[in-house]
């Protein structure tokens, strides 16, 4: 390595969001202890209801967790109190084009670290979730998630739970009640199909959700705040779709196609809870657009028009992380779009409802209907259409071990696909991560085969 | 009369009812799906209840991967293969894909998909509150639409509540049977044999109550008391074999098979002061606290429902009750929940076993072992 490291620096915005990735647990101590907020532990990509509250902090899990971070990143954090974070990056950048030995090295290592770090820290989650008694038949994120609350849940004062279509998901929702001092559970039910007066039902269950979060909160639920939080969420979502349309279709990239997978699935892991401050995010995500395009219009990055654009979905559930950087020497690209394909991506309708509440219940009812779907012809659907949006040549799809709802809809999709998109497609399985990366190399050697003749 | 004698038997009588013009809807067994309304409709519901085998699951891996549930393999498996006792789903209507589980949904859309059987919905809300009582009602709107459609013809309200009170009469009698003094085997014999017919078992449930009443069968009393939890003993199965061989009697059937069905019951005065007969069948529902569909309450109900059978039985026999929890493979609902559960009884002082299988014949050996263990410790 490390040619991720190489691009990744150059970032400014990649470096400061995965920096608050890696420090959520001294900014969220802070947030609890010094200004008494309430954090609210959050997984799905869809719950920015907390942030209907001033003093309510949505946290995904894995935030709350130390990480044996390399002492450099702690200082470059430090460095960009001083210089900002844009100084930090165009330094480093410098040191990556003068091949200063040894620095440059060191930072190839904090960024390879990043990204170990955090992976080993899931593995790390998965045999906690085991050893407390989840099934290993069950899908790892799961596993990794429960891990996280066995260890962690003590530090979170509600957990905002949505059902889904997914079984197991549900009831491992409910199984966090067994975990000793965990808190407050506030469950929103999702009807699984838009029939009747379905809408109207979300609509109360919401309120239902934002009474139990008022008594959390201590304060009332303020709907402008909402109404302003919406505002930025879909700014986010915007930009998120920007890159996911416009710069990872285009045929030069503002890095080498690895990176991009790689930005992709930073952006994927903390699209959940916005790092837990939704202006500070959209900022970082404006100005990650706005250096993407800045290295474009210079030339900066990539020709990849000859480099086949491969879908790789889904990736919620658990996936072998090393999977873009094999594609990328196999002489492919990646693109992660799990939230798109899902419609979280969608806005959220403030603009023509006035109720917030009303607009996220039709966000919601969107999803659940159109996006993740009541069955798997739905779903497929969805897989369908982002693979078109997206005009990619292949697709591999992720079959989680122990996952039998989105996992299961590959037969039907092979057929859809084959009718519909004439593409070649693959299932890979996947277990835990770092298992059979042979297997996973030799899989997807015989797959890139196929666009030997890609121009 | 064996299970190969009893599937020619229904065959028959499926085809009987498919010559008086009757059309045959079919959903795999767990709680929920409103028979009545198939029945008011004039069709003839079928529960997909039978175990499977390695080559029923085998046979589905062209459709689902092999770490899905062995129950919901088989019953795809049963579609594919066609073993010749089974023949009877060829003359199935209708498929009705719910989501009992997510499994349920893929196996279910996955039948009418690839085996050409033309679908209706019926979902349902993961909670139980008053929302998910009214959200069910929209369901059940919406299906009666679905099968008026189909049918042509408008269910009457009257129609629909003389079905609920030929179900219920139905499901009295089997609660009845039910506490008969008999060894577990023969129970749920009968058990799955009303299960699958519905209320045209009635005559013959009460033959056998007579017949069990004049001739109770007290032999049971050296055997060891089980109560049986998680996932149903379907047709076909070897289990129950398993546990009397090795010294056991499945007292209590508390799965879907079982009092998860039977004791779904309206008091007479309900049903006539209840209007509306789909206020009914959600009344039923918000009632099923049971269920194992539902969260966020369903380790507690089911502790405290374990716990009321046991105390009810030592107190009764001065005897302590083993509890299984039949994991198959794979099931989401059961499986997720086991470890809690059998902690949970077990600071209770209550013996469990966690027995997870699946419809493999290899496993027999195994299986057996684990369950004489457990009533030796007994
Ligand atoms: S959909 Fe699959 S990956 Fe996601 S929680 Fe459910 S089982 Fe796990
Ligand atoms: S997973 Fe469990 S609840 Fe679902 S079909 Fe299988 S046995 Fe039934």
């Amino acid at each position: 390595m490390s040619l991720i490291a190489d691009d990744i620096v150059r970032f400014s915005s990649v470096l400061k969001i995965a920096y608050n990735l890696l420090t959520g647990r001294e900014y969220l101590k802070r947030k609890k202890f010094r200004e008494k907020k309430k954090l609210i532990s959050v997984a799905l990509p869809f719950s920015d209801l907390v942030y209907g509250f001033p003093d309510l902090v949505p946290v995904f899990p894995i935030r709350t967790h130390t990480f044996k971070m390399h002492k450099y990143l702690t200082y470059l954090g430090s460095a960009s109190n001083i210089f900002g974070w844009k100084n930090v990056a165009n330094f480093l950048g410098y040191i990556k084009n003068m091949g200063i030995g040894d620095v440059s090295k060191i930072i190839d290592e904090i960024i390879d670290n990043v990204i170990d770090t955090v992976n080993d820290k899931y593995n790390e989650m998965y045999d906690i979730g085991v050893e407390n008694g989840i099934p290993t038949d069950f899908c790892y994120g799961i596993k990794i998630l429960y891990g996280m609350h066995v260890t962690k849940g003590k530090n979170y004062d509600a957990n905002l739970n949505y059902t889904i279509r997914c079984s197991a998901w549900n009831k491992y929702l409910e199984s966090l009640k067994t975990i000793n001092n965990s808190p407050k559970q506030i469950w929103i039910d999702i009807p699984p199909r838009n029939v009747g007066n379905a809408l109207e039902l979300l609509i109360e269950n919401i309120y239902d959700g934002i009474r139990e979060l008022e008594k959390v909160s201590g304060n009332s639920y303020d709907r402008n705040i909402l109404r302003n939080h919406f505002q930025v969420g879909n700014e986010i979502r915007k930009v998120y779709k920007t890159i996911l349309y416009e710069i990872s279709t285009s045929d030069f990239y503002p890095c080498n196609p690895a990176t991009f997978s790689e930005i992709l699935v930073i952006l994927n892991n903390s699209f959940q809870d916005y790092n837990s401050n939704a202006i500070r995010y959209r900022d970082n995500m404006n100005s990650l657009l706005y250096e993407m395009k800045e290295r474009v219009r210079k030339k900066i990055g990539m020709d990849v028009s000859n480099m086949p654009k491969i879908l790789f979905t889904p990736m919620f559930g658990g996936w072998e992380p090393k999977t873009h950087e094999i594609i990328y020497e196999l002489g492919g690209r990646v693109l992660y779009a799990d939230w798109d394909l899902l419609l979280t991506l969608e806005e959220i309708p403030i603009k023509t409802k006035t109720d917030p509440v009303e607009a996220y219940a039709s966000y919601l009812m969107n999803i659940t209907t159109n996006g993740i779907g009541c069955d798997n012809d739905k779903l497929t659907d969805s897989y369908l259409r982002i693979a078109k949006k997206l005009n990619v040549d292949g697709l591999i799809f992720n079959q989680v071990f122990g996952c039998h709802s989105v996992s299961n809809c590959f037969t039907m999709l092979k057929e859809k696909i084959r009718r519909e998109l004439e593409i070649p497609s693959i299932a890979l399985t996947f277990n835990r991560i770092g298992e059979n990366i042979e297997q996973v190399k030799t899989r997807l050697g015989a797959f890139m085969e196929m666009f030997r003749s890609f121009k | 009369m064996d299970n190969l004698e009893l599937l020619s038997e229904y065959s028959l009588f499926l085809r009987e009812k498919k010559e008086e013009g009757k059309k045959v809807v079919a959903f795999i067994s767990h709680d929920n799906i409103p028979e009545e309304l198939l029945d008011a409709a004039g069709f003839v519901p079928l529960r997909l209840m039978f175990a499977g085998n390695d080559e029923l699951m085998d046979a589905s891996h062209d459709y689902l991967s092999p770490s899905t549930c062995a129950f919901a393999q088989s019953c795809i498996g049963l579609f594919s293969i066609k073993p010749s006792h089974y023949r009877f789903l060829d003359i199935i209507d209708y498929f009705i894909i719910s989501n009992h589980c997510v499994s349920d949904i893929c196996a279910s859309e996955i039948i009418s998909k690839y085996f050409n059987i033309p679908r209706l919905n019926f979902y349902i809300s993961y909670t139980k509150n008053d929302n998910s009582g009214k959200y069910f009602k929209l369901e059940l709107l919406d299906f009666k639409d679905q099968l008026e459609k189909i049918s042509g013809i408008k269910i009457k309200n009257e129609d629909l509540k003389e079905s609920i009170r030929n179900y219920n009469n139905f499901k009295k009698k089997i609660f009845e049977f039910s506490n008969l003094n008999i060894i577990g085997s023969e129970k749920l014999r009968v058990l799955q044999r009303a299960m699958l017919y519905g209320p045209p078992f009635l005559p013959e449930l009460e033959s056998h109550i007579q017949m069990f009443k004049e001739n109770q069968v007290q032999k049971t009393d050296n055997l060891k008391g089980i109560l049986i939890t998680g996932g149903s003993i379907f047709l076909n199965d070897f289990l129950i074999d398993l546990i009397e061989e090795a010294g056991g009697n499945v007292i209590f059937f508390d799965t879907w098979v079982g009092y998860s069905y039977y004791s779904q019951i309206f008091e007479d005065n309900i049903i006539d002061s209840i209007e509306n007969p789909l206020d009914l069948l959600v009344n039923r529902f918000k009632n099923n606290i049971y269920d194992d569909h539902s969260v966020p309450n369903f380790l507690e109900n089911k502790i405290s429902q374990i716990e009321l059978v046991y105390q009810e039985y030592f107190k009764k026999t001065g005897r302590k009750l083993g509890i299984i929890n039949h994991i198959i493979k794979f099931c989401d609902h059961i499986s997720l929940m086991s470890s809690h559960l059998k902690n949970r009884l077990q600071q209770k002082g209550i013996s469990v076993l966690n027995l997870e299988r699946d419809y493999s014949k290899a496993n027999r050996g195994q299986l057996s072992t684990r369950i004489e263990a457990f009533l030796e410790m007994m």
